[in-house]
């Protein structure tokens, strides 16, 4: 709250006495913006930042106050000094269209604080959100992946081409690939995506203003065959790459660093002899456990047993998985994990049912996976979890089942109240489970991604040619 | 980013500032925005003699509109309030203020890519709204000849006129000057010129030959210019046919080149014309189908000499597997000096060198989308090169072959054929519309005629997200 900063600063300077009346005034700049005058304070302008025209104006000595001139609109600018005040936007900022705010605020080098006014990720409100736009993508390729970048920002690859659209959604950009489809998609920075395919071989971390290839990784493997990327993860350092070899008899994961692009380390290294399945399987999701500095990589595999995987995690550092299981009956469908929540979740394929195992008791004892429960059963009928997809985000889990999204959040008991209620004394987290939307939202085609970037839910269904973006009514602009 | 702003200029010292009254609102600014709509505008004219005077300029127009135009020069781009107004007043407000060059230039559509472009407008004329014909410039803007009568759309699509031209129907039409259009009709003699702004006729030319009777009320089939030099073909009622050179600026014939008698598929008229300014060459091409399927010829002239310097004849030449897939449609990319093919049986994109044509110089695309599996082949295709892009339009359906962007690391060893990549223009919806019988590139945008359809489709690249509302 920078306002609150600047106003007991001033109050202060008033109230301790000793400084001359002038000094204090001396603290008031006044400014001309287009032929409009504004007052504020050095202090609120500085919120500028340094490199900014304002903060330039607030330096210049009083004797110059005529040129305290700026030529740019008024009413723009005096929306931006409201958000300079507050770090909010003012409701009259309504009637002005998004894209005239977001160029005048480039211009006075505040974009920063205009992004964290509508599009800050401490805004996502798991229970407060709704469906409220589709962005359309022009051609007929339907999306294959999305991947979020910072504040919002989306990456679609559908077909060859990438579509990015800035934080705002307002501003778009397409791309073409070398790929024929992209099968896994990272944002890197506002300006590079890596992206990978299972039928061409290298990751590609590709350029997103021209489409140029910055660098293609490929792991050399054994038999200096080809490689295709199965699943791309990162870390605030590092890239994880998960590699399969085009003979697909061999797969390892390697760790590159993510601002040089360097090759730092491969780990999980598999060659595959004889009819070991296990180490046949690469891994298909890779994410990134920052409290405990261990990267998850679960794979599965459609075999006569039916679907069988496993999930690892792996210390990067030392090469060795700390942890493993190995996935026979109800395997995932989808997996994924919550720093948050400091657990692993998993969708079972056959059961359809979530379950959850917890970081941190992993190792103690009989590992297992902890059903969630349902107290009631919204649809009776038979449960599959085939093409359900898991994420976590925040302090909630999401599920996607058909056309839904299940929502399932933790609820923090006292412990006695909660051995009282059970009855049998046994110790177990509460999670409960919402469906996200509204009636009106409810339904549609079965989902085939979720992603999640500054305050928004982006949802891709089957035979959708358009992301569906979800937020809270209170943060739209 | 708006960073072509400089930030010490918006700074200026009081001196540069200026103020303005515009319809009793007081705006204030300086004098380099006043100047930055160019040496010649009004509001750069006020801005000098403003700089003596403390009072400020009284300009009585709207001040609404006016506070558009101002955003437009502080930032060059369009405020959001420009929605406020018709595109037509902000025309005339900045043609007003003398500043119409920045509200262009604000205006234009972003360079046009085809994996990434929408419909944005169809242009109807109001009556006979069917199209024979169109030609396009590369400010954007489309004479479309439809019926007897041609109607001029300017850069902002905005229709500036309708004439009508002695023709029953106009089926070939090139813009030759700023203000004057070359038609020909498929079924009256002569290459005719009307002048757009009086809508009047100005001139034409006709293929005549005193010692040869076959040579009567030869029609005009293909319009191409050049520089200095238009190239029409003439095609007379029993197919005897030729190429002519006439010079702009007398409109008089200069030299003929390429007659034929026009008794085989291979000495058909040339049904599209276009010129080389690189070699100075005109490539013609004519296709005919028939019960056996496609046949045509692409030949390419050296006007000054009237001698054929390359040609393909199809069925017949080039590689045996192609035997019987002749091509359908053929266009020039003049800027990267490519002859593009879509052949008539499989689909495939042809592309050849014009710089080393040869006995059989076509590399044949490799099509990698898996959405498109299942297309091209015995269909009606039309092929237009614009912008390095090669759109193609089969039956409904519009498809762009574009060039990948290739790293640092982009070897030469690749093949040329692997840069392209195919994919669709349209949604399925769009496809339903019509057969598409004619593209057209001008500017930034792309022109699409289908058959029986009325009006003409704008196509553009947007920088901006179309976001349907969800309530």
């Amino acid at each position: 709250m920078p306002s609150l900063a600047t106003s007991v600063l001033a109050a202060d300077t008033l109230v301790s006495g000793g400084f001359p009346r002038s000094k204090v005034d001396s603290n008031i700049v006044t400014i001309n913006v287009g032929g409009q005058t504004f007052q504020s304070t050095k202090q609120t302008l500085a919120l500028a930042g340094p490199n900014s025209v304002l903060s330039d104006l607030s330096d210049l000595h009083p004797s110059q106050i005529a040129s305290r001139f700026i030529d740019r609109d008024p009413e723009l600018f005096s929306i931006l000094l409201s958000l300079l005040r507050t770090g909010n936007l003012p409701s009259k900022a309504k009637s002005f269209d998004l894209r005239d705010l977001i160029s005048e605020s480039e211009f006075y080098g505040i974009e920063p604080l205009l992004v964290n006014s509508l599009s800050d990720s401490s805004q996502f409100d798991a229970f407060n959100i709704e469906k409220s736009r589709l962005l359309e993508l022009n051609g007929r390729d339907l999306p294959s992946v999305i991947a979020a970048g910072l504040h919002g920002s989306l990456h679609v690859a559908h077909g060859s081409k990438i579509t990015s659209f800035d934080w705002s959604l307002r501003k778009k950009s397409t791309i073409l690939t070398q790929f024929p489809a992209i099968d896994s998609l990272l944002a890197i920075s506002s300006k590079s995506a890596a992206a990978g395919a299972t039928d061409f071989s290298g990751l590609q971390i590709i350029g997103l203003e021209k489409g140029a290839v910055r660098a293609t990784l490929n792991w050399e493997n054994a038999t200096k065959s080809a490689s295709t990327v199965q699943a791309i993860g990162s870390s605030n350092d590092r890239l994880f790459t998960s590699f399969e070899s085009s003979r697909r008899n061999s797969n390892c994961i390697m760790v590159y660093d993510l601002h040089t692009l360097r090759p730092v380390t491969e780990i999980a290294h598999f060659e595959i002899y004889g009819a070991e399945i296990d180490s046949a399987v690469p891994s298909t999701k890779l994410r990134w456990v920052p409290s405990v500095n261990l990267l998850m990589a679960a794979g599965s595999h459609h075999g006569l047993p039916g679907l069988t995987g496993n999930i690892r995690l792996w210390d990067v550092r030392s090469g060795k998985a700390v942890w493993e299981v190995k996935e026979r009956a109800d395997c995932f469908a989808d997996v994924t994990v919550s720093d948050h929540l400091s657990a692993i979740f998993k969708v079972g394929e056959s059961t359809g049912e979530v379950s959850y195992m917890d970081l941190r008791t992993l190792g103690n004892n009989e590992e297992s996976w902890v059903c969630l429960r349902e107290g009631r059963r919204l649809n009776g009928g038979k449960k599959e979890g085939f093409g359900c997809r898991i994420e976590g985000h925040g302090s909630q889990v999401f599920c996607s089942r058909g056309g839904g999204v299940e929502l399932w959040s933790e609820i923090v008991m006292m412990e006695s109240s909660y051995s009282n209620m059970t009855g049998d004394g046994l110790r177990g987290r509460v999670f409960r489970k919402n469906l996200i939307g509204r009636a009106s939202d409810m339904g549609g085609a079965k989902i085939s991604s979720l992603a999640f970037g500054g305050n928004k839910m982006f949802i891709t269904r089957k035979d959708l040619q358009a992301v569906e973006v979800w937020e809270s009514s209170a943060s739209r602009l | 980013m708006e960073n072509a702003y400089p930030n010490n200029n918006s700074l200026s010292l009081s001196h540069g500032r200026v103020k303005l009254n515009v319809g009793g609102k007081l705006f204030e600014t300086t004098v380099s925005t006043l100047q930055s709509g160019g040496p010649d505008s009004l509001l750069s004219a006020l801005s000098n003699r403003a700089a003596t005077d403390p009072n400020p300029v009284f300009i009585d127009r709207d001040p609404d509109v006016f506070s558009v135009i101002l955003s437009l020069l502080r930032t060059s781009r369009l405020p959001s309030t420009a929605a406020r107004f018709s595109k037509q007043e902000l025309i005339d407000e900045a043609l007003y203020y003398g500043v119409d060059s920045c509200l262009r230039t604000a205006m234009s559509p972003p360079p046009l890519a085809g994996i990434d472009a929408s419909v944005v407008a169809t242009i109807r004329p109001a009556a006979d709204g069917f199209p024979s014909s169109f030609t396009a410039s590369d400010d954007g803007s489309i004479w479309i000849a439809h019926g007897g009568q041609i109607s001029c759309y300017d850069w902002s699509l905005a229709h500036t006129a309708t004439i009508r031209t002695h023709f029953e129907e106009v089926t070939s039409i090139r813009r030759v000057w700023p203000e004057i259009a070359a038609v020909g009709s498929e079924v009256a003699p002569g290459l005719h010129f009307y002048d757009i702004s009086g809508g009047r006729h100005v001139g034409s030319t006709h293929w005549t030959d005193p010692s040869d009777p076959r040579i009567y009320k030869a029609r005009v089939m293909a319009i191409a210019d050049s520089t200095d030099s238009i190239f029409a073909s003439f095609e007379c009622p029993h197919k005897e046919n030729s190429i002519f050179e006439i010079d702009k600026s007398t409109l008089q014939i200069v030299s003929e080149f390429g007659r034929q008698l026009g008794s085989s598929a291979k000495n058909m008229v040339a049904g599209k014309l276009t010129w080389l300014p690189e070699s100075n060459g005109v490539v013609g091409s004519s296709v005919t189908c028939g019960a056996f399927g496609y046949a045509g010829y692409i030949r390419l002239w050296d006007p000054r000499s009237g001698e054929v310097v390359w040609e393909a004849n199809e069925p017949g030449s080039g590689r045996s597997s192609r035997f019987g897939d002749s091509f359908a449609d053929v266009d020039v990319d003049v800027d990267e000096s490519k002859l593009f093919k879509i052949c008539s049986k499989s689909g495939d994109l042809g592309m050849a060198d014009l710089r080393r044509l040869g006995e059989d110089p076509w590399v044949y695309l490799r099509d990698k989308n898996y959405s498109m599996w299942n297309t091209g082949g015995n269909e009606s295709s039309v092929i237009r090169c614009h912008r390095g892009q090669v759109f193609v339009g089969r039956e409904g359906n519009l498809e762009v072959w574009s060039r990948v962007e290739e790293g640092e690391e982009g070897g030469a060893d690749r093949e040329s054929d692997e840069i392209y990549r195919r994919n669709y223009v349209d949604k399925l919806e769009d496809a339903q519309r019509g057969i598409i019988k004619r593209i057209e590139g001008g500017g930034d945008r792309l022109f699409v005629g289908r058959e029986e359809v009325e009006g003409i489709e704008v196509w553009e690249s947007s920088n901006f997200a179309v976001a349907i509302p969800v309530t």
